[in-house]
Order: structure tokens, then sequence, then C-alpha cells
């Protein structure tokens, strides 16, 4: 099967880069799989993607396209192009609301793009990591009226009809796909679990000597506000000093200058540190060396890939008592201490249970990593073929059927 | 969890009961490479929950037999079990029965 992923992918800081890059290290490892192109965003100032450097016998060959820019108004159209280029047996979608732009044209049109592909010939499948219904569109830097908020709602339930005509499409969270079924009555809508990232020995539960950490991981500024995390250290720090705060990441698409706006407002503050972008083959010291991870959301889009990284390398984990997040450690068995979304103190009480309780702190880890070991990457990917190749059976079904009519008349 | 074995001719049956998750995956993938036929027929009569690691072990008994001619067949789905299969999709991934003697009667066709 010759497979076209469209997608953010690393180096690329768009969005969902990291969940693209372990889908298809795993992908190109299945023997149906001949052959992968990424339709991927162009990088800042057209810099090239670096070359494919794990490439090996039994490996699917990968071919990075740059073929469409964040924010560009023509991005689906520039996909459709590529991918009648390319004529691949079939298109993955890795995308969630905001991945082809910040502002509202650019994202809504860059979600024609499944419809497109599919309205051409090619079969499509479309996993969708949130969906308009339960994003929080305020926090998440979109909709700053309440007429607004109405109107973008109404173009995101028609962007999500023109999502669901894909072949299929995938969420991670029933509740999801109960919401596409009962309010647009969609058929094609199934649950794909999120998957494992890392296959990875159980890791060491105790963080290293020194100061303890406290880590924030992802993009911030849009739905991550760090405010109220870095008050919260404010806290902490009057009565504790073997204490660090670590942001690893970079801005939101949508937020740019955020974090260099905090650090500014916070260069007073001893043991604040500012990563800046994490590259891939740093991201497991970055949560080894962290005691507790935090999640400082003002609301959730249902991806969950940083719970998921926790999990792996075996931390605790300080979360919003926000109802999608709630909902997805309890159905995904993971635990974590919960604050009052944006209250510093709160979170600082929460951290506190955490930080003065070691063998909760183990205890809470284990579990997490125990959730995030549920199901390999690799067998999502499984599912995902499998799905891929019933697409194309229905597919090639109805062309032959269509084929003998045509002979009959 | 249960794991009971036995063939019908050619065909290898396994019953399983209770929960059928990531505890008892395991052991049915195990299962899979003593069959000398890569004809399979699971059936989940008194399967009353099934998890994500239970259907990727299905998934993978299916593919492991088709890669050699066979086929993992299952029977006599509950209804919660059911929903699982509607919800993942996976339904249409596999040849499913109303009974064990007509799953075990497929691979006769």
């Amino acid at each position: 099967m010759r497979i076209a992923i469209v997608t953010p992918y690393p180096p690329s800081q768009g969005s969902l880069n990291e969940y693209a890059f372990h889908f298809i290290r795993f992908l190109r490892q299945k023997p149906e799989i001949s052959e992968i192109f990424i339709l991927t965003d162009r990088l800042p100032d057209d810099a090239a993607y670096p070359p494919d450097t794990v490439a090996q016998p039994g490996l699917a060959p990968l071919h990075i396209v740059p073929c469409w820019r964040f924010g560009a108004l023509d991005n689906a159209l520039r996909i459709v192009r590529t991918a009648r280029s390319l004529a691949p047996d079939i298109v993955l979608f890795n995308i969630q609301f905001a991945s082809f732009g910040s502002s509202k044209p650019s994202a809504a049109l860059g979600l024609l793009a499944p419809a497109m592909t599919r309205a051409v010939g090619i079969p499509t499948i479309v996993l969708l990591h949130n969906i308009m219904e339960t994003v929080d569109l305020k926090s998440a830097g979109f909709g700053a009226n309440p007429l607004v908020e109405r109107l973008i709602r109404t173009f995101g339930a028609i962007t999500t009809r023109a999502l669901l005509s894909a072949d299929l499409l995938a969420v991670t969270i029933p509740r999801y796909v109960e919401i596409l079924e009962h309010k647009y009555g969609a058929t094609n809508v199934l649950l794909a679990p999120h998957g494992a990232f890392d296959e990875a020995p159980p890791p060491s539960f105790e963080p290293p000597p020194g100061p303890l950490q406290i880590m924030t991981f992802g993009k911030f500024g849009t739905y991550k506000k760090i405010e109220p995390l870095v008050e919260a250290f404010r806290l902490l720090r009057e009565t504790r000093r073997d204490l660090e705060l670590v942001i690893a990441g970079t801005d939101s698409p949508n937020a740019h200058g955020y974090l260099e706006a905090v650090r500014l407002a916070n260069v007073d503050l001893a043991g604040l540190r500012f990563t800046g972008y994490v590259a891939e083959e740093d991201v497991p010291r970055i949560f080894q060396d962290a005691g507790v991870v935090v999640f400082p959301y003002t609301s959730t889009t249902g991806s969950s890939g940083v719970l998921h990284q926790a999990g792996n390398y075996g931390r605790a984990v300080v979360l919003p008592r926000l109802g999608d997040l709630a909902e997805l450690i309890a159905e995904e068995g993971y635990t974590g201490e919960f604050f009052a979304p944006e209250n510093a103190q709160s979170l600082a009480e929460a951290l506190a249970r955490l930080l003065d309780d070691p063998a909760r702190r183990r205890a809470m880890g284990t579990q997490n990593y125990l959730a995030a070991c549920g199901l390999p990457m690799a067998e999502v990917v499984e599912w995902y073929i499998l799905h891929a190749q019933n697409v194309l059976t229905v597919r090639n079904a109805r062309r032959a059927a269509r084929r003998r009519e045509f002979v009959k008349r | 969890m249960a794991l009971n074995t036995r063939s019908i001719g050619n065909v290898g049956v396994l019953d399983l009961h209770g929960r059928f998750d990531a505890h008892v995956a395991p052991a049915v993938i195990e299962w899979y490479g003593r069959l000398p036929a890569p004809q399979i027929v699971v059936n989940l009569v008194d399967v009353t929950f099934i998890d994500s690691s239970a259907l990727a072990a299905l998934a993978g008994g299916m593919k492991r037999c088709r890669q050699r001619d066979g086929d993992l067949r299952l029977c006599a789905l509950q209804q919660p079990v059911r929903v699982i299969f509607e919800l993942t999709r996976m339904h249409r991934a596999f040849e499913i029965f109303a009974t064990e003697a007509e799953a075990v009667a497929s691979f006769t066709r």
C-alpha cells in the first residue's frame, strides 16, 4: 500500500508533529506499506527537511513533500494537487481544527482538503484529534465575543460535515464518536486508541538528584497558559528553595511572543527556566528529569500526547479539573492530582501534595506508566492498516460492480 | 480468566470467559503460535468485557492467519462486546457469526 499522510512533521513545529513522527516510525515497519509520502508544511524560510537517515531494507521508503504552508488560504488546493500527482492508494490526515492556520479562514479552508481529496477519487481517512463541540474557542484563541463564537460554531459544524465526507473519520475519545453520530448522523466514525509512543523499558520512577523539577511541556499561549503555574511556583518558593520550574517547548503558532513576555515579566524569579524547542532526542531527558509534570490548560482540545508521554516516563501529573481531561484520565487508566483551572493557589496546593510525598509520586508514576503501556503505537498503526484495507476493498468491489453493470448494458 | 482451547477438524476453537483484556491477551497470542493450522474461531459467548489490548490481540491473530491463507473468525458476541467492536469499527474487519457452528462451518465452504 502506498500511503500519503497529511501532517506537520518534525522539525516543523506544527501541532501534532510529534504524534506524526511516532505514527510514521511504526507505520514504515509494516510489510503492508510499500511507500510513504508525508505531505507536510513548508518550514520557515523554505528550509529543507533533513534527509531520511534511518532508511534501511525492511522499512518503507519515506518521501517528505512540503506542499502547504501554515496560515495560507490555498492549502486544500495544494494538498489535493500534490496527492493527485503522487497517486497514493490512500491519504491519511493527522489533523485538528487549527492544523492549517491560526486565522479562521485559513483554518477552515485547509480542513476542506479531505473532502476535496476524496472528491477527486482518492480514498481518505481523517484522524481528528479534537472536535469543535468540545473546544473552548475563547481559550483556544478564537471567538472574542459570543456572536463571533456562535458564528465560528456554525462554520465549525459545516467544516465538521465536510470532514465527515472522508471515507472514515477516527477520533481517540469515545464521547467524540457519540457526539459525531448523534449530532451529524455520521456512520463512518470510529474510535482508535491514541497509542503509546515508546516501548521503553520500565523507567526510573525517581527524579535525579538536585533541585526537584516541576515541568510543563507543549506549545503555549492559547489554551496552555503558564502564568498561574509561574505564580504557583512563586508561592512554593516562599517555603522551599529546592525547586525548579522548567517550561519546555515553544509558543503556539497562534501566540507568537507569549513565552518571551512571561519570561521578561519574571526575570526576578530564581529557578524558572525556559528550554525553547525540544528536539526529539532530548524529549526523554526532559521527562526523566521532571519530578512532576503539570498541564496548565485552560481548556482541552482532546489531544493527549503529553499525558501519554508523561505516562511513558512514569511521571506524576498535575491537571486542571476540566471535563474532557478528567474523562480521558478515567477512560485510559491514568491518575493525577487536580487543581482549579487558572487558580495559582489551587495549583500550588496540588503541587505541594505531590512534592511533599515521594511515595505518592512514585505510585502515581507507576500507574501512569502502566496506563501508557496500554496499547503500543505499533498496534494502533495495525488498526489503521486494517481500516485502510477495508476502505480499499469496498471501493474496489463497488468499482467492479459498476464495470459489470456497464458491460451488461 | 479461563483460556479453554479445543479443535474441531482443522479449526482451532478458543473459548474465553469474563474479561478479555491486557492480562489475557498475551496468553491468546502465545496460543496462536502453537496452532498447526491457521484456521481459528474465537468464541466470545461468555466474554463480558473487551479492551483495546484484546482487540489488538484478535487483529494480530487474524493478520497472522491470513498471511498463512487462513483466517480468525469470531462468534457469539454479546451486546457489551459488540458495542466495542462497532465503536472501533472492528466489526467490519472480522468475519463474525452468530454461533460457533456457523463459524466453524464457514471454513469448509
